[in-house]
Parts: C-alpha cells; structure tokens; sequence
C-alpha cells in the first residue's frame, strides 16, 4: 500500500473511534448503555439495522459472488421485506409494550424462566462464536493480500472498536454505524464508478452488461427447477428458497436475535421502531442487487484484461511450493494463452456487435476460451485443495479486494481497505453490545441474588462488553487453526439455530394453548433433529440447501410443541401469562 | 402514551405501508426477472 493510502486508512479509523467516544454521554444505567435512552429516530435505527447487518464480507464477499456464480444471491434477500412486515405487526408492538431489554425477557412473561434462559444460551452461543469469525474472516483475506501478521490484524479488527463500544454503549454504536454506512457507500459508489470507467473506450455500461450476461453472471432470477420439472432442494440462491428460506432467516435474525432487537428497541417510539424496519425493507434488495452488479462488472472488466489463475496469492505460493509446482506452471502456462485469445475474441464479439453483424461466430470462440479457462481454473483449485498443499480452494472473497489493489488509484484503496474495517466494526460492536446486554439482563441480574444499584450495572456491562470482545479476539486467534470446514461450519451457525429460535418465538406470540414445558421440550427434540441433518448435510447423506434448516428448525419447535402440549397433563389455564 | 400519539408518516395506516413494501417487492422482482430476460 502506498503512503496516501496508510494515510486514509488511519486518518479514517481514528475519526471513527473519536466519533464514537464523543457520542458516547448516557444516561448511566442499562436503558443509557444498552438502548441509548430510547431516543433513536426512525433513519438512525435504519442505518444501525444495516450496519450491524452487512459485515466486512459482505462488501468483499458478494462481488465475488456474483464474479463465481453470477448475480442470483440476491435472491437470498427477497424473503426479507415480508420479514419486516410481520416483525413490525407481531414483535415490536409487544417489545414496545413490554419495555424489554433483551427480546428473551418476554419468554419468561410468556413461558418460564427455563426456556428464557435456553434461548437467550443459544442466542450467546452462536453469536458469540459467529463474531469471533466476523473478526478473522476480514482479517484474513487483509493479512494475505498485505502480508499483515494475522493475529495483530485480528486485534486491530476486534480490539479497536472495543473502545468507542464499551465507553458508549449502544448510543455510540449507533452513531459511529451512521458515519461508518455513509463511507462505506460513497467508497463503493467510487468503486463501481472505476470498474465501468476502466472498461476499454468503446464498451459501454450497457455493452458491459451484455458481455456480462452473456456468460450468464446476470442471472437474478432463478427458480431451481430441474428439465423434468422436479425442484432442486440442493440449490442454495432461487426465487423460492429465497422467498420461503430467506423469510425464515430474516424472521428469525430480525425478530429473535438480540444483535438487531437491540437495534430498533433504541427507537424513541413505536413507530419509529417500525419505520426503521420497514425502510429496511425497502431498500435492502436494491442495495445487495447494487453490490453484486460491482462484481459482474468485475467480471466484464477481467474480460478485456487477464485475470489472476486464482485471485489468493498465499494458496498459489503453497501449490508452487509443493510436489505440483510443475503441474501449477503448466496451467499458469495454459491459462495465460487462453486469456490473451478470450481478449481478442470478446472484443470482436462487442465491434461486431456494435456495427450490427452477426455474432454468433464470435460468440462461439469467446465462449469457448471462458470455458476453457473455467476448467484450468477447477484444475489448479484441485491442486489447491490437495492433501499436500492443504489449501483453501475457495478465493471468492478474493477477487474484488485482488481488483481494487491492482487497479484502483492511490487513495481510493485505502478507503477501500478502511471500508473492510468499518463494516466489520459495525456488525461487531452491535453483536458485543448484544451479548453483553443478554448476559447482564438474562443471566446476571435474572439470577442475582443480591439487588443491584443502577450505577453497578452500567459498570458491569461494560466490564461485559469488554470480556465479550476479548472472546472474540480470542476465537477469531483460534480460527486462524480451525480449518476451513470449521469456519464454514461456525458460518452456517446462524441456520442450526436461528429456526429453533425462531419457532420458539411463533409459539409465543400465535399459539397461545402451548405452554413452558411443552416448548422447552419442542425445542430441545427439534435443536438435536436439526444437528442430526446438518450431519447428514456434511456426510453428504442427503442434499439441502441450508438456509432450508430455518423453515424446518421453526416448524418443528411449532409441530412438537402442539404434540408435546397434547400429551402432557392438561391444566386449568395455559401455564404462563399471556401477552 | 407518547408512543400512541406518534402519526403515521406518509401513509394514514399501517396497513398502507406494509402494501406499499410489498408491492415494491413484487415490482423489484418483475424488474429482476425482465432484468435476467434482457440479458442472460
């Protein structure tokens, strides 16, 4: 990285903490720390529900998406609005009424203190875990693609933000989100403003769509649906697995996990609660739209300029340095001639496509050439993934970082580089505000025996939030030695959970007959089925998407709990109060 | 309530609003699906 671009970068995260601390005065106690004092407006609960969403790798990882696999994750979003919809009709006005902290103090009203307490253990168990890997998956691809020491990059990533966030509490996670969304826009508004303006002089965006398409990366819609009409279950991004699945998740992520309750029980009011939410919905789908077009057009732009074999250089130093270094040269070999002949026939395609001639000649060639070093591609990942080079085959999250440090001015890469920090800090300092607020409100103060001063618990929480970021410090130094399979199986954490969670929550606000026992029991029966599958998953036993385990973790808590409730011994009322 | 009393904005009820994002939805996905036709 150059000097001006060190300059951004630092000049960016200081101002950033500095923000952060100086809107850090609360009231002190735990409606000051973990909600601001309820005072948010609608736009600010709307910029922190996005911030604490979209993660670093959401700014790296769905450009490449759409570079890999074209622009149909997109569609994992498209259950989201009807989320917010039914979350602002059913949750929030009872979260309002009631006046909660955590969305798991309304369990103990509605059930007992049992289920209370499980849930609120899932809650800080995947989200604990989740953000430890929030910290090491930015610092990572950072720390491969500069040479940066991974495990400081980690206390950089983790640690920093852990200033602004125990000193203020939610409020100046709130703020600093606001200031961090609105850099993290105008450096990939620039971002995509280059890729089209680096493109050759006569291929327009329009022309660059084409191109794009062509080579299918411009799939939005998909629907799985096999020749014979059969439904794909396997398939991870199409219209109905995002529309039904994505729902689920959104639901479930939304409505149950503290990490976004936390966000919009900040709101001043109800309605603003609700606003924010709804906004959310809005615009949500054409911002992850927006961010994949980048990658696509990453795509267009590599096109008309050779692109890396493989966009990870750390795993092509370990194939070069193993028994396959020859095997690696020839495909680097291979690979090179086809892109200078995929160049040259994209280009005829787009001249012959411009003067109106026929281009199916031109199409075939440039075609054939993609396919050719698709498969040179697959060739060298295998070697990647061999049992003596030991590699991670997967560089998605690679390539739009590997495009920005080749190809993007001084300055803008340093933006860039602060971008990765700021959303991480975003997604990480809402989580350890979560967690903390989970651990002060669920287990210390529920089971204290001892009555605690206001004053106590603001010092406590922030003690907690201080001990929740140095676990995930801690977790992100671990993951560096987990293994890729185990990273990708704290990823899909979230879907293992969230249904449970999720069905958990269904029972509470819709089937008012269900009482304490009878859920605890669903949920625990349905956490281990869901367990159960997802080892057939990975044994590769059976086929399924995962975001499908949310629909199937929430539907079971709601079946088992009907059929628990039916066996157990009928009492006058239902067990617990009813909201 | 102070919570009670806030107005609506934009629209008169909620209902208005959560049509208004659904509809946007189902507008977003037509576009989507023209989108994919016109180009992939």
């Amino acid at each position: 990285m150059s000097s001006i671009d060190w300059i951004v970068l630092i000049v960016t995260l200081i101002g950033i903490i500095t923000y952060g601390v100086y809107k850090s005065r609360t009231s002190r106690n735990l409606d000051g720390y973990f909600l601001g004092d309820r005072k948010m407006p609608w736009w600010l609960v709307l910029l922190s529900i996005m911030g604490t969403q979209a993660s670093a790798v959401t700014f790296l990882s769905a450009p490449g998406q759409a570079y890999t696999d074209g622009m149909r994750f997109v569609q994992y979003y498209f259950g989201l609005p009807i989320a917010m919809i039914i979350i602002c009709i059913a949750f929030v006005p009872i979260f309002h009424r009631l006046k909660v902290y955590t969305a798991y103090e309304y369990l103990e009203q509605r059930f007992d203190v049992k289920t209370r307490t499980l849930t609120s253990f899932l809650f800080l168990l995947s989200r604990g875990l989740s953000t430890g890997i929030s910290v090491f998956a930015p610092s990572i691809i950072l720390s491969s693609l500069f040479g940066w020491n991974i495990y400081w990059t980690n206390i950089f990533m983790g640690g920093l933000l852990i200033i602004y966030t125990v000193t203020g509490g939610a409020k100046a996670v709130a703020y600093t989100q606001q200031l961090q969304l609105i850099i993290v826009f105008v450096g990939m508004f620039l971002a995509a403003y280059m890729v089209v303006n680096l493109l050759p002089s006569n291929v327009g965006f329009v022309d660059a769509l084409k191109v794009s398409g062509k080579l299918g990366k411009l799939n939005v819609i998909t629907t799985a649906i096999k020749k014979d009409g059969s439904f794909n279950w396997s398939d991870q991004y199409n219209l109905f697995s995002g529309l039904i699945g994505g729902l689920f998740l959104s639901l479930s992520y939304f409505g149950t996990d503290q990490s976004q309750v936390g966000r919009y029980l900040t709101a001043k009011s109800e309605t603003q609660s609700r606003l924010g939410l709804l906004m959310n919905g809005l615009v949500k789908v054409p911002m992850q739209f927006a961010i994949l077009l980048i990658g696509a057009m990453v795509f267009t732009f590599y096109q008309f300029k050779s692109s890396p074999l493989f966009f990870n250089e750390v795993q092509v130093v370990k194939v070069q340095a193993s028994v396959y270094a020859d095997s690696a040269k020839t495909i680097q070999h291979q690979y090179d001639s086809l892109n200078k002949l995929k160049e040259s026939y994209v280009m005829e395609y787009v001249n012959a496509y411009q003067a109106g001639l026929p281009t199916d000649a031109y199409e075939q060639n440039w075609k054939s050439a993609q396919t050719q070093t698709d498969t040179l591609r697959t060739h060298f990942k295998n070697l990647v993934k061999k049992k003596e080079v030991g590699g991670d085959a997967n560089d998605t999250n690679y390539i739009f970082l590997h495009f920005v440090v080749d190809y993007l001015p001084k300055g803008l890469v340093g933006l860039l580089i602060a971008i990765i920090f700021l959303a991480s800090w975003g997604s990480i300092a809402a989580a350890l505000n979560s967690l903390a607020s989970c651990t002060m409100v669920d287990f210390h103060r529920r089971f204290s025996k001892r009555e605690l001063t206001e004053e106590t618990e603001y010092r406590l929480s922030k003690w907690y939030t201080f001990g929740w970021g140095v676990f995930c410090i801690i977790i992100a130094m671990f993951a560096y030695n987990l293994g890729n399979s185990l990273i990708e199986a704290v990823n899909v954490l979230g879907s293992l959970f969230y249904g449970v969670i999720l069905g958990i929550f269904l029972v509470a606000f819709f089937l008012k007959s269900i009482g304490g026992k009878a859920v605890f029991v669903a949920a625990i029966i349905t956490e281990l089925f869901i367990l159960f599958i997802f080892y057939l998953i990975k044994k590769e036993t059976i086929s399924l998407g995962f975001l499908w385990l949310n629909p199937i973790g929430a539907g079971g808590v709601v079946l088992v709990g009907l059929l628990v409730q039916s066996i157990l011994p009928r009492k006058k009322k239902a067990e617990a109060t009813v909201f | 309530m102070e919570q009670q009393q806030d107005k609506i904005p934009l629209f008169k009820t909620w209902k208005a609003w959560y049509i208004f994002v659904l509809v946007v939805l189902v507008l977003l996905i037509t576009g989507f699906y023209l989108f994919t036709k016109q180009f992939a």
